[in-house]
C-alpha cells in the first residue's frame, strides 16, 4: 500500500495543529459556530442528533493492520467501543467529544491517517474496488490511480468550495464492485484497440433525491492526462453548478440540464487551457505509486518453479483437503469467500452483519483482532467495502479452515455475505439529523424474520438497501429491494423500491406501492420473496426475474395480501 | 478598509470600487484610480476609452472575456459575496494560468482568515478586509503549512 513520506507526515502534523487551533477559537469564541462549522466539515466532524460525529478517511477503503489496531484503540479510548463502517468505505465514530477531536486527530496521524474532506462541498474520499489487486478480472490495479486522486484532491487550492460535495469512485475490473454509474465522476481503467490503458470516464451519476445514472463523456482518456481531465469537469461544475439549491447543486443537475454533449464541450474548452502544474503529474510520480502495490507473493501451484528457485517449500502442498468435511465450513467458503487470482490465496469477506448487531458496526475487540489476524493471514491489510463489510484479500487457502475459526469466535464469520440479511444500511433517525425515519430497527425486523440460513441460501444473492431519507446514503436506488424512510404526520412509514442494480448495468430501483408501515416491512419483503421465489427461472437473479416480469406480479403479491 | 499585499499591511489604499451607477471620473480631474467592473470595462475598451485599469468581478463573471486585455490591467478585485461560494477560486486561477494575468489579484468581500492560504494558492497575492483582522493569526494561516500536494502557485504573500 502507499507509504507516507516525510511530506505526508509533516503536512498531516501541520492540519492537525491548525484544527486544534481553530477548535481552541471556537471555544474561546472567537470563531462563529457557522464558520467553524465548514472548517470542522473539511476535518470529518460532524454535529449530529444527539453528539458529534466524527468521519475517517478510510482512503480507497484500504487499511494497514497497524490503521485498523488503531482505530480499535480510538474506538476504546475516545468513544464507546465501536465504530461504523460507511457507504463510502470510511469509519464513523458516533460520540466522539470536541475536545478530543484533535487529540484523536493526533493519534490518526501517527499512523498516518486523517478526517480531510470525509464532509464538505469539496472532493470527498475516492472509492474503488476492494477486491482490487486480488481479483482476476482486473486490466490494471486501480489503488494506484486513486492515490494519485487522493493527493491531488487534498486541499486543493481551486476545489474546497464547490456548490456541493463531490465523490469520484475509480475501477480497474471487468466487473464494478465501486458503483462508478452512480458517482460524480466514475473512473474506468479500460484498453484501447492498439491495446493502451486509457480511463472511460463517466459523470453526473448519483443516488440522492433525483437519482441518475452516470453517462459517458470521455470514452477514452490516455491515464497521462487524468488530473488535467479531472481539474477541467471540476472547474465547470465549480463555475456553473447551482448554488442556490441545495438539492440541485450536484454536478449530476448541471449535466443533465446541459446535456451530456453541451457539458462535453465546455469540459473540453477547459481541458485545453488545464496544463497547470498543480493538476498534472510525471510519468516518475506514478510510476512510484504503481511500485508501490506489488502483487501477493505467488502461492498457486500454477506457477513452475525453477529448482534453484529459494522461495521456501510451497504450503499449499500440505493444504488440509479435510476442512471441506465441514459444512458449516463450506457454508461459509461458498458464501463469504472470492477466487483469488493466484490458486493458493482465496479473498475472504468479513461480515458486519452479524445477528444483534447493527449492519456496519465493528466494535474495538474486533478491529484489534482482526488486525492481528490480517498480520497473520492476509498480509497485514485490510479492505472496507461499500456494503459495509471488511475484506482480507490475500488468505492461503490452507489457512482457511483457521481464519474461519479464529472469525467465528469474533463473530465475524456469519456465512451471509451478498445474502439477505447483507443489507446495506445508514444510520437513520437514531443518529443523523437528517433521517425522517429509523432504519436500524428495520434491519432488525428483517434480519429476526429472516433468520433462517437455509431460506437464505436458498433465496441466494439478493441486496436490501435502506435510507432513512431522500439523501439515500443506505443507497436504496440500487438495490433489488430499496426501503427508503418517509415521514408523514410523524409517523415513519416505508416507502419500497425493486429491481435497483449497482453492478454493470446499473439501474434505479421502481416503486412498488403506497408506503408500508413500520410493522408490516419484513412481512411485505417475506411477500415480494414468495413471488420471486414461485415465478423465477432456474438460476434467475432476483434483478433479472424483475427486468423479465416488471413490477406488477410483485406489487399484486404485497398489496393483495395486505388489502 | 485594511490591506495586506504582498505580505505587507498597506497604508494607503487608495483604489475606489465604481458602481454601475456612478459615473466614470472626469478626464485629467480624477485623484483616485477606480475599479469598475467588468461589464462596463469591456464595454469602455469596446468604445477605444481607455479610462480604466482595474476592475473588480462578480462570482458570475466569465473572465475569458479578458482574453485581450490582460496585458492594460494594473489590479483585478475578486469579490467574494459569501465565503462560501468557491467560484472566486476558479476565477483567481484561470486568470493566473490560462490568461497570465501578472497584475495584483485581490480578495474583497466575505474574507475570512482560514481561506486566504487557499485564496493564495489559487494566485491572490491581496486581500481587503471590512474590519482589521488579527494580523498575527493571519501569519500563523499562511505560513502554517510547509508543503501542499499541489506546488502550486508561488506563494506571492511569502515575498
Amino acid at each position: 500500500m502507499y507509504q507516507y513520506t516525510e511530506h505526508d507526515r509533516s503536512f498531516l502534523k501541520e492540519r492537525v495543529a491548525e484544527f486544534r487551533e481553530q477548535t481552541e477559537r471556537r471555544l474561546r469564541n472567537e470563531l462563529g459556530e457557522d464558520e467553524y462549522k465548514q472548517l470542522r466539515l473539511r476535518n470529518g466532524l460532524y454535529l449530529q442528533r444527539k453528539a458529534y460525529m466524527l468521519r475517517v478517511a478510510i482512503p480507497y477503503g484500504l487499511l494497514s493492520s497497524a490503521q485498523l489496531k488503531k482505530l480499535g484503540h480510538i474506538a476504546r479510548v475516545y468513544d464507546k467501543d465501536y465504530g461504523h463502517i460507511t457507504t463510502r468505505q470510511n469509519i464513523q465514530y458516533n460520540w466522539p467529544q470536541l475536545e478530543e477531536v484533535p487529540q484523536i486527530l493526533e493519534e490518526l496521524a501517527d499512523v498516518d491517517m486523517h478526517a480531510i474532506q470525509t464532509s464538505g462541498n469539496c472532493i470527498r474520499n475516492t472509492t474503488t474496488d476492494p477486491l482490487a489487486g486480488a481479483i482476476a478480472d482486473e486490466i490494471e490495479d486501480p489503488r494506484p490511480w486513486c492515490e494519485l486522486i487522493r493527493q491531488w484532491s487534498t486541499l486543493h487550492p481551486e476545489f474546497n468550495w464547490l456548490p456541493r460535495k463531490f465523490k469520484i469512485a475509480v475501477t480497474g475490473a471487468l466487473s464494478d464492485r465501486a458503483a462508478v454509474q452512480v458517482h460524480d465522476i466514475g473512473l474506468r481503467l479500460v484498453k484501447n484497440t492498439v491495446g493502451e490503458t486509457g480511463f472511460e470516464v463517466l459523470v453526473g451519476g448519483g443516488l440522492g433525491r433525483t437519482p441518475y445514472i452516470g453517462q459517458v463523456i470521455n470514452e477514452f482518456l490516455p491515464t497521462q492526462h487524468l488530473l488535467t481531465y479531472l481539474s477541467a469537469i471540476l472547474r465547470v461544475y465549480n463555475l456553473e453548478g447551482r448554488r442556490d439549491n441545495l438539492y440541485k447543486a450536484r454536478i449530476k443537475i448541471l449535466v443533465n440540464a446541459l446535456g451530456i454533449d453541451a457539458f462535453r464541450d465546455k469540459v473540453d474548452a477547459q481541458w485545453q487551457h488545464c496544463n497547470d502544474i498543480d493538476d498534472t503529474f510525471t510519468q516518475t510520480q506514478i510510476d512510484e505509486l504503481k511500485a508501490m502495490f506489488p502483487a501477493a507473493p505467488t502461492l498457486g501451484t500454477v506457477i513452475l518453479r525453477n529448482a534453484s528457485d529459494d522461495t521456501p517449500e510451497t504450503p499449499e502442498v500440505n493444504q488440509p483437503d479435510q476442512m471441506f468435511s465441514n459444512p458449516l465450513f463450506n457454508q461459509w467458503y461458498q458464501s463469504n469467500t472470492r477466487a483469488h487470482r493466484d490458486s493458493g490465496r482465496r479473498i475472504v469477506y468479513v461480515s458486519l452483519k452479524a445477528p444483534g448487531q447493527p449492519a456496519g458496526d465493528i466494535t474495538a475487540d474486533q478491529m484489534e483482532s482482526l488486525a492481528a489476524l490480517a498480520d497473520q493471514y492476509s498480509l497485514g491489510e485490510i479492505r472496507t467495502t461499500h456494503e459495509q463489510n471488511l475484506v482480507l484479500a490475500h488468505v492461503p487457502v490452507n489457512a482457511l479452515f483457521d481464519l474461519w475459526k479464529a472469525l467465528g469466535g469474533l463473530k465475524l464469520a456469519t456465512p451471509n455475505l451478498g445474502k439477505l440479511t447483507d443489507m446495506i444500511v445508514c444510520p437513520g433517525l437514531d443518529y443523523c439529523s437528517l433521517a425522517n425515519a429509523g432504519t436500524l430497527q428495520i434491519y432488525d425486523q428483517i434480519y429476526k424474520h429472516f433468520d433462517n440460513l437455509d431460506y437464505m441460501h436458498e433465496l441466494g444473492d439478493i441486496s436490501i438497501k435502506i435510507s432513512g431519507c431522500m439523501n439515500a446514503c443506505g443507497h436504496h436506488h440500487v438495490g433489488d429491494i430499496g426501503i427508503l424512510g418517509v415521514d408523514k404526520g410523524g409517523v415513519e412509514w416505508y416507502q419500497l423500491t425493486i429491481g435497483g442494480h449497482a453492478g454493470n448495468a446499473a439501474s434505479l430501483g421502481q416503486r412498488l406501492g403506497r408506503a408500508i408501515a413500520k410493522s408490516e416491512v419484513a412481512s411485505a419483503i417475506e411477500l415480494i420473496l414468495k413471488a420471486y421465489i414461485e415465478l423465477r427461472e432456474p438460476y434467475e437473479s432476483f434483478h433479472e426475474s424483475v427486468q423479465r416480469l416488471g413490477t406488477t406480479p410483485f406489487k399484486e403479491s404485497v398489496y393483495a395480501t395486505a388489502a | 478598509m485594511p490591506l495586506l499585499r504582498n505580505g505587507q499591511w498597506v497604508k494607503q489604499n487608495p483604489w475606489i470600487r465604481l458602481e454601475d451607477d456612478e459615473p466614470l471620473p472626469q478626464s485629467n480631474k480624477a485623484e483616485v484610480p477606480v475599479v469598475c467592473s467588468l461589464e462596463r470595462y469591456i464595454a469602455l475598451e469596446n468604445q477605444h476609452q481607455h479610462l480604466v485599469s482595474g476592475i473588480w468581478l462578480n462570482a458570475a463573471d466569465d473572465v475569458l472575456q479578458l482574453h485581450d486585455h490582460v496585458d492594460h490591467l494594473q489590479l483585478v478585485v475578486v469579490d467574494f459575496a459569501v465565503y462560501t461560494d468557491g467560484r472566486g477560486y476558479s476565477q483567481a486561477r484561470m486568470l493566473r494560468t490560462q490568461l497570465q494575468f501578472s497584475g495584483e489579484l485581490r480578495a474583497s468581500g466575505d474574507i475570512r482568515p482560514d481561506q486566504m492560504l487557499f485564496m493564495a494558492r489559487a494566485g491572490i497575492d491581496s486581500f481587503e478586509f471590512s474590519e482589521q483582522p488579527d494580523e498575527k493569526l493571519i501569519e500563523r494561516i499562511l505560513f502554517r503549512f510547509t508543503t501542499n500536494y499541489q506546488p502550486s502557485y508561488a506563494l506571492p504573500i511569502a515575498g
